[in-house]
């Protein structure tokens, strides 16, 4: 390892044994008290890795035609995994062993927001393995990256870097999966570097096993005119949180969020994103949606802050929540932080259960009580899912969604 | 078909029925006209099933079984259906999703085969040309977007593909123009048939114009104050609804 990389991941390391994890006096983490995780996995909860093996090809979407990274446990399986030619794709462990340099760069990938707190810092000195992206101009990735992360528990930390060069496009699957008993961690940060014009459709699917949890991060920088459209969905876990984070940096740039958790019995879920504004002519757009049922728990925080010369801003927040359970709870807090006149800033939040009238509707028309609930939530969390355009994945996410809330039967059918 | 007999309804604790009695054979079609607030939509949500609605006395029997004992959804099963006034959007469920699953759950209750995809796309667009209905509602979700208008021509669209043994129409005309008016009309009047009572709520006597009623019956205060043929809207039309209150009254 090079001087340099070693040095920012000893500070890193060092930033982590300072600061220590976020607590619940945080008011960034008032509702995600991660110290039940740390309790879970004992003192050294940031490196029991996990020994058992797993079958990452049970976790393959049907129907996707994608290149594919497969990182089990933790580590790159090249054997299991599918390049493309034309574009970078390297596995960080790689990266390390050959081209440090560029390692540091994605660690440190802005100022020193890799020590922005405990979480981030430890997966800054301690990430393992991910995927490290590098699309050059002009260029159009052929098929999707599928990045397949599966676990069997233990603590895994993952980093992943995308670089979309200038006109350049492309769609990443990051998927992050478990099919086992086992208590553990996964922490992911994903930096993602947009250049001008570029493009990505970016999914991200937290699907980690029921006792799996789950701290994510993603870091999206974006220059003039490019776009990026984040399908984040959080299904799975016992504890899991993401952290989106996007700095429309130059003018014209526009950002999607469109995002869903579905969390049942005692699942919680967190979801912190935070919007920057920092040039005139940018537009986001964000859609968030929980569907929460028996004693789950959902926090949604969306920040949105539009800097003083970002002029002719144009910014709208949704976020709708679904309580399937009166023991299911949301803490929903949109905050918009406005330092110009010269913007649109639309936001709303509703929560609520099952419409009535809806219910009845469908019922006078033969659906029994059960069919008619199960269509009004699947048509509820559908309307994010459905502005996905790749419809294998699409449907994966659907499946897995609903799998999990009871009396979701035929869905088959509903998908028609 | 349906036999009502001293029903008393009460809504929030307020009693709006008070005391209906209606009776209505095989394949007759019946007429219930009375000012706003009357209870008429009321009336159609009690038969209908939905929640909210306390039966404080009397009975509904419909094709011999206790109507009121039975949920909304084996009311449909059986052949009830409502076209609402108000019908409600529901975004993202699959207008013809809805009308499969709804089609297919009264077959299975009558224990017969399940309809598969490609009979089912046949019967809805058949159904949809009777009243007009472009191709393209049939892939939108239910009722989202729709201009009134619309809302009020995807009800007979759903009442000619569900073939309800009884059939409600709640000021199913409110709101209409004059072509849109022919058009559900048009529908309607195909719709009759031998075996299929149905209950027209209107305001205005213009649609009685398009669909001749067999009995025409005032609701007011909460009763059926007046009973009589066709000619009785006309005089409604001419003379409001006071007089039939006093007459009641005296
Ligand atoms: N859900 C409800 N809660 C309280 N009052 C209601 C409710 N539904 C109807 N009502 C009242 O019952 C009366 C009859 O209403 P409705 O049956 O809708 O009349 P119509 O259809 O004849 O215009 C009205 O006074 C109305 O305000
Ligand atoms: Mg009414």
């Amino acid at each position: 390892m090079s001087a340099s990389l070693q040095h920012i991941r000893d500070e890193a390391w060092q930033a982590f044994e300072a600061r220590g994890l976020p607590t619940t006096r945080d008011e960034d983490w008032k509702y995600t008290d991660i110290s039940r995780i740390q309790a879970l996995l004992g003192d050294q909860w940031w490196q029991s890795a996990a020994t058992e093996p797993c079958d990452a090809a049970s976790f393959v979407i049907a129907k996707l035609d994608a290149y594919r990274v497969v990182i089990v446990n933790g580590h790159f399986d090249a054997q299991a995994s599918d390049l493309p030619a034309s574009v970078s794709v390297k596995s960080l462990a790689a990266m390390i062993q050959d081209e440090p340099e560029q390692v540091s760069e994605l660690i440190t990938y802005r100022d020193d927001a890799f020590l922005s707190n405990g979480i981030v810092a430890a997966n800054s000195a301690l990430a393992s393995d991910g995927a490290c992206i590098c699309v050059p101009d002009n260029t159009r990735l052929d098929k999707p990256i599928h990045i397949l992360n599966v676990n069997s528990g233990g603590t895994t930390h993952l980093r992943t870097g995308i670089h979309i060069g200038k006109q350049a496009q492309a769609e990443i699957i990051e998927h992050f999966a478990g099919n086992h008993n086992n208590s553990g961690l996964t922490t992911a940060v994903t930096a993602i570097r947009l250049l001008e014009g570029a493009r990505i459709e970016h999914y991200r699917l937290q699907m980690e096993a029921p006792k799996q949890c789950h701290l994510g991060r993603v870091e999206i920088t974006q220059q003039r005119d490019s776009s990026c459209t984040l399908h984040a969905t959080e299904i799975g876990g016992m504890i899991s949180r993401a952290d989106v984070v996007v700095r429309l940096q130059q003018a014209g740039a526009s950002c999607t969020l469109n995002g869903l958790f579905v969390a049942a019995n005692r699942q919680h879920i967190d979801h912190h994103t935070r919007i920057d504004h920092n040039a005139p002519h940018c537009t986001s757009r964000e859609n968030y949606r929980a569907v929460l049922d028996g004693r789950s728990h959902g926090v949604f925080n969306g920040k949105i802050v539009v800097a003083e010369g970002a002029i002719k801003t144009d910014s709208a927040q949704n976020n709708a929540n679904l309580l399937l359970s009166q023991h299911a709870e949301i803490d929903t807090k949109p905050e918009l932080e406005i330092y110009n006149d010269d913007v649109k800033c639309a936001h709303g939040v509703t929560v609520g259960q099952l419409d009535q009238n809806q219910l009845f509707y469908l019922k006078s028309r033969g659906l029994s009580d059960d069919e008619a609930r199960q269509m009004l939530t699947f048509a509820f969390a559908d309307e994010v899912l459905a502005k996905m355009s790749n419809q294998a994945v699409r449907r994966y996410v659907e499946h897995a969604a609903f799998a999990k809330l009871p009396n979701i039967s035929d869905l088959e059918g509903m998908l028609g | 078909m349906i036999k009502i007999e001293n029903l008393h309804v009460s809504v929030a604790g307020k009693t709006i029925l008070k005391g209906i009695n209606l009776e209505i054979g095989e394949g007759e079609v019946h007429a219930i006209m009375g000012p706003n607030g009357s209870g008429k939509s009321t009336l159609s949500n009690v038969i209908a099933g939905r929640d909210g609605y306390e039966v404080t006395q009397g009975s509904i029997t419909y094709k011999g079984r206790d109507l009121l004992a039975m949920a909304p959804e084996e009311r449909a099963w059986e052949g009830v259906f409502l076209a609402f006034q108000y019908p409600v959007e529901i975004p993202g469920v699959n207008n013809t999703y809805l009308l499969k699953a709804g089609v297919n759950a009264a077959r299975r209750h009558r224990g017969e085969q399940e309809l598969d995809a490609m009979d089912f796309m046949q019967l809805v667009r058949e159904k949809a040309k009777l009243v007009e209905l472009d191709q393209s509602f049939l892939s939108r979700g239910v009722n989202e977007g729709f201009s009134g208008g619309e809302k009020k021509r995807n009800e007979i669209f759903q009442m000619a593909v569900l073939e309800p043994s009884l059939a409600l129409l709640d000021e199913t005309d409110s709101g209409l123009d004059i072509d849109a008016l022919r058009i559900v009309a048009k529908g309607v009047n195909t719709l009759r048939a031998a075996n299929r009572s149905i209950i027209m709520i209107t305001h205005y006597q213009r649609l009685l114009d398009y669909i001749q009623p067999d009995v025409v019956h005032v609701l007011a205060d909460g009763k059926i104050l007046k009973t009589g043929d066709k000619n009785l809207a006309l005089e409604l039309e001419e003379r409001g609804y006071d007089w039939v209150r006093e007459e009641a009254a005296a």
